[in-house]
């Protein structure tokens, strides 16, 4: 990953999708969640990750400042099932920005998906999204989208979600209504 | 020739020329890609994202010191040279115009460190900074509006605490603000505002818009692309999503009003339905002119442009249309809500 131009990449995807909750954007590198913890995490935020590969990327670089999973404001989720996402950092009615970001990584991610997909179809609607708009993703149960859904209740506090797959990039702000159908 | 600015080459050098002349380089060694080094750029983006979470929220970041003085657009340049990259097309816009000194100098930076083409077509540019101003023709999707904030907080003309204002903030609390708007109808018959019309955003927090006259104000409501606010002394960023509600606050009784010029139409291009304002001439008359000058270009090669020509003709309203049968009226006494302020007769600054 270049760091000066894949990162400007990846950061345009993230404004679209984080923009317009439901799009799907393009990483310009595989696996996108990588991507995107390279392009959000150096020394000043602290960051929580399982995964060895990103884990001393970020070590050898010196750019990580790790956290317990409830206290960081970047979150590495590689499997969301096992992201305790409802204990994630919120930050404060005086500072929601404060409030973690989560890093899901799953399988596919399909915009309109169909009813008869076998796959989490979740219904957005607010901020970045005229009407509604939905969003299927494979590998995101419907518990995982209820506990994010939980987590991004106390607006203007809460977590904010971006989810990736391989290629491509969705994000589910805090400020979007979450049903998951 | 090694040593470009070395004692050693002025010394040799015969005439200045000379000296230009020997400088091999564009005088961008050094420095990375887009200005700014990847740690900063980082610190932007993150408080970007974070902002566009969060409408309206003023998201502190760690504003960097810039070659130029706070207060000049640094926040602005700071979030453009994040965003941009050499797939961009970048116009810079200050009170309307693409070529007053600021707005130049600003297009050059990003030209010659992050290679961005440049334009002073609004329909042209992925990336737009502006100052004061959104332009007359209609943003797309795929468009990014970047502006420079002086004053990130609208409370800041109830109260100078920013302490007492971020728990207002943070407990939607604006009684203050709804106050001094009832105050100003009070004393002026209406809300004048010239400038930094407070809008409610998402329904939940208070917004300081930018110095935008009151007649780009609608424009951010619905708006097909994204807004993003930035304020290099105050080191805050906000955002404005598109297909976000954006309510300027206003009574029941005393409704939002933008300029009105019903009298005036631009002295080049004969526009009716833009931001005019007055321009005083070699001989000491007055004329009003379009605000937006790349537009005003257009408009006098074609009068019948429309704002939303490049969209296929979708019909998008974007700002207000000036409707010359609505009578002006220059105060604002009767029981009726009308008298519109002129662009320079706000209460407020």
């Amino acid at each position: 990953m270049d760091p000066v131009y894949d990162t400007r990449d990846c950061f345009r995807a993230l404004v679209a999708a984080m923009s317009r909750p439901g799009t799907v954007s393009e990483s310009p590198t595989e696996p996108a969640d990588h991507a995107v913890l390279s392009t959000l995490v150096d020394h000043e935020v602290t960051c929580f990750t399982p995964d060895e590969t990103v884990w001393s990327a970020l070590e050898t670089e010196g750019r990580l400042s790790e956290a317990d999973v409830a206290a960081a404001s970047i979150v590495h989720a590689p499997d969301p099932s096992e992201c305790p996402v409802r204990d994630l950092e919120r930050g404060s009615l005086k500072e929601p920005s404060d409030g973690a970001t989560v890093v899901y990584r799953v399988e596919t991610l399909i915009t309109d998906p169909d009813p008869t997909d076998d796959v989490t179809r979740l219904a957005l609607s607010g901020p970045g999204v005229p009407g509604k708009r939905w969003l299927g993703v494979d590998g995101f149960s419907r518990d995982n989208a209820r506990a994010l859904a939980d987590a991004q209740s106390s607006y203007p506090c809460g977590v904010d979600a971006v989810l990736t797959t391989d290629r491509s990039i969705a994000a589910i702000p805090r400020s979007t209504e979450l049903e998951v159908a | 020739m090694t040593d470009k600015c070395g004692v050693a080459a002025v010394a040799e050098a015969e005439s200045v020329d000379d000296l230009l002349d020997s400088v091999t380089d564009d005088g961008l060694t050094g420095y990375n890609y887009a200005y700014l080094d990847e740690h900063t750029k980082r610190e932007v983006r993150r408080a970007t994202l974070s902002a566009i979470a969060l409408p309206g929220h003023q998201v502190p970041f760690a504003s960097r010191e810039m070659p130029l003085a706070r207060g000049w657009g640094t926040g602005g340049i700071q979030t453009s040279l994040s965003l941009l990259g050499p797939d961009d097309t970048f116009k810079v816009i200050d009170q309307g115009s693409d070529e007053s000194v600021n707005a130049a100098n600003i297009r050059r930076l990003a030209a010659r460190t992050a290679n961005v083409e440049t334009t002073t077509d609004a329909t042209e540019a992925s990336v737009i900074q502006t100052r004061h101003r959104i332009p007359e023709e209609v943003l797309d999707d795929d468009q990014i509006l970047v502006l420079q904030v002086p004053i990130t907080d609208p409370l800041r003309r109830v109260d100078g605490s920013d302490d007492a204002n971020r728990r207002r903030h943070a407990h939607s609390n604006y009684s203050k603000m709804w106050v001094a708007l009832y105050e100003n109808v009070v004393e002026y018959g209406e809300i004048k505002l010239s400038s930094r019309y407070p809008v409610l955003v998402g329904d939940r927090y208070l917004m300081d818009p930018s110095p935008i006259p009151r007649w780009d104000v609608p424009k951010l409501d619905d708006a097909d692309n994204l807004f993003l606010f930035a304020a290099g002394r105050e080191a805050r960023i906000y955002a404005v999503p598109p297909h976000t509600e954006v309510e300027p606050l206003a009574f029941e009784d005393r409704q939002f009003q933008v300029e009105r010029f019903p009298e005036h139409a631009c002295g080049n291009c004969g526009s009716e339905d833009t931001f005019l304002t007055e321009v005083e001439t070699d001989d000491g008359g007055r004329v009003y002119a379009c605000n937006d000058a790349s537009f005003c270009e257009k408009r006098r090669a074609d009068p019948s442009l429309s704002k939303a020509h490049h969209r296929n003709g979708d019909g998008h309203t974007w700002g207000p249309p000036t409707d010359p049968s609505v009578p002006y009226e220059s105060d604002g006494d009767s029981g009726e809500n009308r008298g519109p302020a002129g662009p320079n007769r706000g209460g407020d600054e």
